[in-house]
Order: C-alpha cells, then structure tokens, then sequence
C-alpha cells in the first residue's frame, strides 16, 4: 500500500488520494494519468494490468486499485 | 426523397410513432420503435437499406461465434481434472480464438466503412503519387453513395465485438433485437455513439407512459430545434459567404468566420443530440450526453471532454488504452526513458497514442487531408498543454495568480476558444490549401475591428434585424450554459410550474420556431452537418 501511494503522490502530487470515492468518475485522474499509473503499477509489482482491467471501478479508489493488484499478483 | 429530423413530415412520423408505441402491449414495443428506425432508413436511403441490414448481420454473426468460443471454453476449462497450470494455459487460447474472430468482425465492418466512404480518397491521393512518378495510369474514382450513419454505426459496431471478447457483455441471442440497437431512428444518422451494454437493454424492454418523462422529452425537442433553426441554420448564411469568398477579407474578419462557423456547428450538433435525446426520452430510453457545455472549457483537453463526449470515450476505450498498453508501446516507454530522462519518456507512449486517436478523429469526419489537419491540430494543442503545465504554473506564480481565480479561468475559456476556433478553418474550408491561406491571411492582412460597425456584416446575407436575434439566442444560450455548468436543470424548474405555464411554454416555444426558424420549401431545413460525417 505504502509504495502505490508513494507512485500515485509522484504521479499526482495534487490529489488526495486517501479520501478520494471517485477518482475516474469525477474526472480527477485524465486517461493520461491512467495509463502513467497503469505502467509503474505494472513495473513496481511485477504485475500486467491489461486494457480490459481499465474500468473506472478498479480505479475510483486506493482501495479498489490496491485490490486490482493483489488480484492480478495471486493469478501469477 | 428525405425525411429531416428537423421537417414537418417527420413530426408527423414521430407523432405516429409514439402514438402506436404506447398503444401495442409493453411486450412488443421495441418492434415498433425497429420498424420505426427501419422505415426512417428506407426514406432517407433508399437501397442502401442492404448495406446497414448487410452490416448488422455480419456484426451480430461475429458477437455470436466470439460468445461461442467463452460458451465452450468455459466447458472446457470447468474441468477439475485440470491443473492451474492448464487451466490458464486454455484460458489464454481461448482469449486468443475470440480475438481472432474479434478482428475479422471489426476488419469486415472496417473494409465496408474503408470501400464506401475513403476509397476515392485513397485512389486521388496515389493518383497525384503516380502522376509525379510520369506513371502512364490513374487508379479509377468510383462513384458511390454513402450509407447514411456509417461512421457512427460502425464505432458501435466495433465496440460491440470488442466489450464481448472482453467479457464485458454477453453477444446478443435475438437478431431483430441487436438490429434494433444498431439502428435506432434518432441516434442513427449522428450519434450519439451509444455502447450496447448502456442501450440495447433499454431499447428491447418497454416502457410504460411516463406524462411527467414524455413532456420533459418533448421540451428537449424544442430546445434542440430552436438551437438548429434558429441560431445554426441563421449562422450558416454568413459563415458560407466567408469561407466561400474568403479573399475578399480581411483577418481579423477571419477569425470571426471561423468562430462564427463554431457556434454555428455547436448549436447544429448539439441541438441534433438534444432531439435525438428528447425523442428517445419520450419512449422511456436515456442516450448518453454528447455535450457539456465545451465552450466553458479551460483547455483543449478539456474540450475534448465536453464536445462530442462519445465519439472521445470510444476513442479513449478501443484506441488509447489498447495502443498505450500494447507490447510496442510500452517497449517504447521504457527505451524513451532512458533516452529522454523521466518526465518526457514516461509520457512519450500516451502522447504518441494521443497523436493516433487525433489522426483518427480527423480522418473519422471525412475523407480528405484538411480534417486530418484538423484532428492534429488539436492533438498538438492537448500535448502542448501537457508539457507546459508546470511552465503556466511558473508563470501564474510569477504574476501572483491564484489558480482557481475568476479572471484566470476566463482567460483560459478565451484561450481555448481561439485555438479551437483556428482548428475549424481545417474542418469548413474547402480544402487544406484554403484553410492554410486563410490562416496566414488572418495573420498577415489584420485590420480593425471596425467590421463589425462599418457595413461589412450588412454584406454577410443577414440584416441587422437577423443578427440581433442571433445576439439574443446566444444570450439565452449562455444563460442556459452557466445554469446547467452549475448543476441547474432547467427542466425541473418548468416542471414545478403550474399546468397552464407549461403550455403556454410550449405554445410559445413552437410558435418562435415558426416565426424564427429558418426554413427551406415545405418547412425543411438545412441537412445536419454531422449528418454528412
């Protein structure tokens, strides 16, 4: 949890990630932050989130997107 | 012979419509809103009927063998004799099956859109390559009609075989049911793009008389056709004379043209969506909105978020995510890191992609190089604001402006107005060399501005008695942006007034369209711009 706030902080430094509920919904992250997230996601954690994964409730919030990783990490 | 949207004679269709849709069982109303959207067609269009029924048909055939292959592979990978192993190994030939039918659907309904609309395209622009080779031959132009609404159905059409072979939805069973979501009347000929999972289900169950819901469609109607008629089809006059005599003036005369033709295209669009919207309202189905309010927008990018709304998230789901994560792309992202440090090389994949969706939304609108020009233009201005962001803040902080200051977003709103107003001299002049000349014509021929007092707007085709009602639909029209930017529905406000305010609101809403709606011989008006996209 610790390392993805750190890449979402680098990646956005402006938003709060803790208390955000919508971060995609509300138009807080743009397609670009996505894809920037999507890749050092996918690098820090050794993980392949793949473009079928890119839906807006995998990525609303931390949560949701930690839960996403642990996910992609058991099916290796 | 056609039936406008915008015509008495499809007022009268409508009223038909509705009537018969609420009088046939709850059970069988979506037959009557597919013979509807059938009959529509054939008037518009005649024998090329085929060609939309030939792409439905290829399309719901495709949906079909990809739900197959998941129906058996499921089957087969429900086998607890399997190991994990195994099982992800027959999941990943599964997948691979479905994205080999996926691709001959979306080839299939490509080729047809490619063959109809792009093929003389093609055919001129190796024509003027063989020429300057001295080759003794010249490809043939074909002389085709197009289908109308194919750019926009064929958008469904991919999206449809892609979110079954992501598993977002499941292929439809029922043919006339699929046809119905294909070809839905009022969304046919200009959008919205509607994805399946969002209409198709609304469109197949029936919905019961809602007085309340039928009434707020019908104001949506008016609404649109007062913006279509009386501003579009008003501004039309001027904004041709501009662009079709273009050298008789000067710059800053230009840049009103082409901001003129913005407005016009705007109110033109959106009031087409407003009535497809209204109608579909009427029988109980919500289309998705096209537009939110996008000349209050603060940058390019955010235009783009609030213009043609669906035509940007289909591009974002079946172009931008998919190139931006392919192998090559994020091979390219990590190479460019190392060459061009972080900010840039992390960013070089998305902007890369964001330069294709650009390319492609030019070319979407039509087949010729000025609307390639213009879809670039525009992806440069989204990149560019990318890269200078840190650069404004610099500036803002330098100058001691707040970010979220009143006179910061206004000139934001003005900034983005201009380079999307530059954009529109690609997408309505006549071709790339004219939006080119007329570009440095504004630049180098630039006078007062006195144009607007001088006589010059009385030579445009419209009096000075037409121009001032354009200067108060705007009004009205920016009234309704800032209510509906602040979370004001209008809509509910009429609602909550008594019964006799009500209709004399629509009284008097049908007898402005009929004074000050501009009309051609029986009532029709000028065809829709996205119409011909």
């Amino acid at each position: 949890m610790d390392e993805m706030m750190k890449i979402l902080k680098g990646i956005r430094p402006d938003v709060d990630f803790e208390n955000a509920e919508k971060l995609i919904d509300d138009g807080i992250l743009d397609s670009f932050d996505i894809i920037t997230i999507v890749s050092e996601f996918n690098e820090a954690f050794d993980i392949e989130i793949d473009v079928e994964d890119l839906e807006p409730y995998n990525f609303n919030t931390v949560k949701a997107m930690h839960e996403l990783i642990t996910k992609l990490q058991d099916e290796i | 012979m056609a039936m406008s949207i915008v015509s008495l004679k499809f007022s009268v269709f409508l009223a038909a419509v509705f009537a018969l849709y609420f009088a046939v069982p709850i059970k069988y109303r979506w037959t009557v809103l597919l013979a509807a959207s059938w009959v529509f067609y054939w008037i518009n269009s005649g024998w090329l009927t085929a060609v939309l029924v030939l792409d439905i048909g290829i399309t719901f055939f495709f949906g079909r063998w990809i739900g197959r292959i998941y129906e058996k592979g499921e089957a087969e990978i429900s086998n607890d004799a399997l190991t994990k192993k195994e099982k992800k190994a027959a999941k990943a030939r599964i997948k691979n099956r479905g994205k080999h039918v996926m691709t001959a659907g979306i080839l299939l309904n490509l080729a047809m859109l490619l063959v109809l609309k792009y093929s003389n395209f093609f055919a001129s622009s190796a024509n003027s390559v063989l020429g300057k080779f001295g080759a003794g031959f010249q490809l043939p132009m074909l002389n085709l009609l197009l289908p109308l609404g194919i750019s926009f159905y064929t958008l469904q059409a991919i999206a449809y075989l892609t979110d079954i072979y992501r598993q977002k939805i499941k292929a439809d069973t029922s043919f006339f049911k699929f046809a119905l979501f294909m070809s839905f009347f009022p969304q046919i000929i200009q959008g919205p793009i509607p994805r399946y999972h969002q209409l198709a289900g609304q469109l197949a169950e029936g919905h019961t008389f809602d007085y309340d819901r039928f009434t707020r469609g019908i104001q949506l109607i008016l609404w649109g056709m007062m913006k279509k008629l009386i501003i579009a089809d008003r501004l039309a006059i001027p904004v041709a004379e501009l662009f079709d005599n273009y050298g008789k003036y000067h710059g800053m005369v230009l840049f009103f043209a082409a901001a003129l033709y913005g407005i016009q295209v705007y109110t033109d669009f959106s009031g087409g969506m407003d009535i497809a919207r209204g109608i579909s309202q009427a029988v109980g189905v919500n289309l998705e909105l096209n537009f939110r309010q996008p000349y209050f927008s603060t940058s390019v990018e955010d235009f783009w978020r609030r213009w043609h709304i669906t035509l940007g998230s289909w591009m974002k789901d079946y172009v931008f995510y998919p190139l931006s994560l392919s192998k090559t792309f994020v091979a390219i992202g990590k190479k460019s890191r190392k060459v061009l440090g972080q900010f840039i090389g992390k960013r070089l994949p998305s902007f890369l992609a964001m330069f294709i969706v650009y390319f492609l939304v030019g070319f979407w609108h039509g087949p010729s190089w000025k609307y390639i020009a213009y879809g670039l233009w525009n992806g440069i201005f989204i990149v560019a604001g990318i890269l200078l962001t840190d650069v404004y803040g610099r500036i803002r902080s330098a100058l001691r402006i707040r970010d979220d200051a009143f006179s910061w977003k206004v000139f934001q709103m003005c900034r983005t107005f201009v380079i999307i107003s530059l954009g529109r001299f690609f997408s309505r002049a006549d071709g790339f060399r004219a939006a080119l000349t007329m570009m440095r014509r504004m630049l180098v021929s630039w006078q007062s501005p006195a144009f607007l007092l001088d006589g010059t707007m009385a030579k445009l085709g419209l009096s000075s008695a037409n121009w001032m009602l354009i200067l108060v639909s705007l009004l009205v029209l920016l009234i309704v942006g800032i209510l509906h930017e602040r979370g004001i529905e209008i809509r509910n406000g009429i609602a909550a007034q008594p019964l006799i305010f009500r209709w004399a609101l629509y009284l008097s809403a049908i007898v402005i369209l009929l004074i000050f709606g501009m009309y051609g011989p029986e009532y029709d008006s000028a065809s829709f711009i996205y119409g011909k996209f």
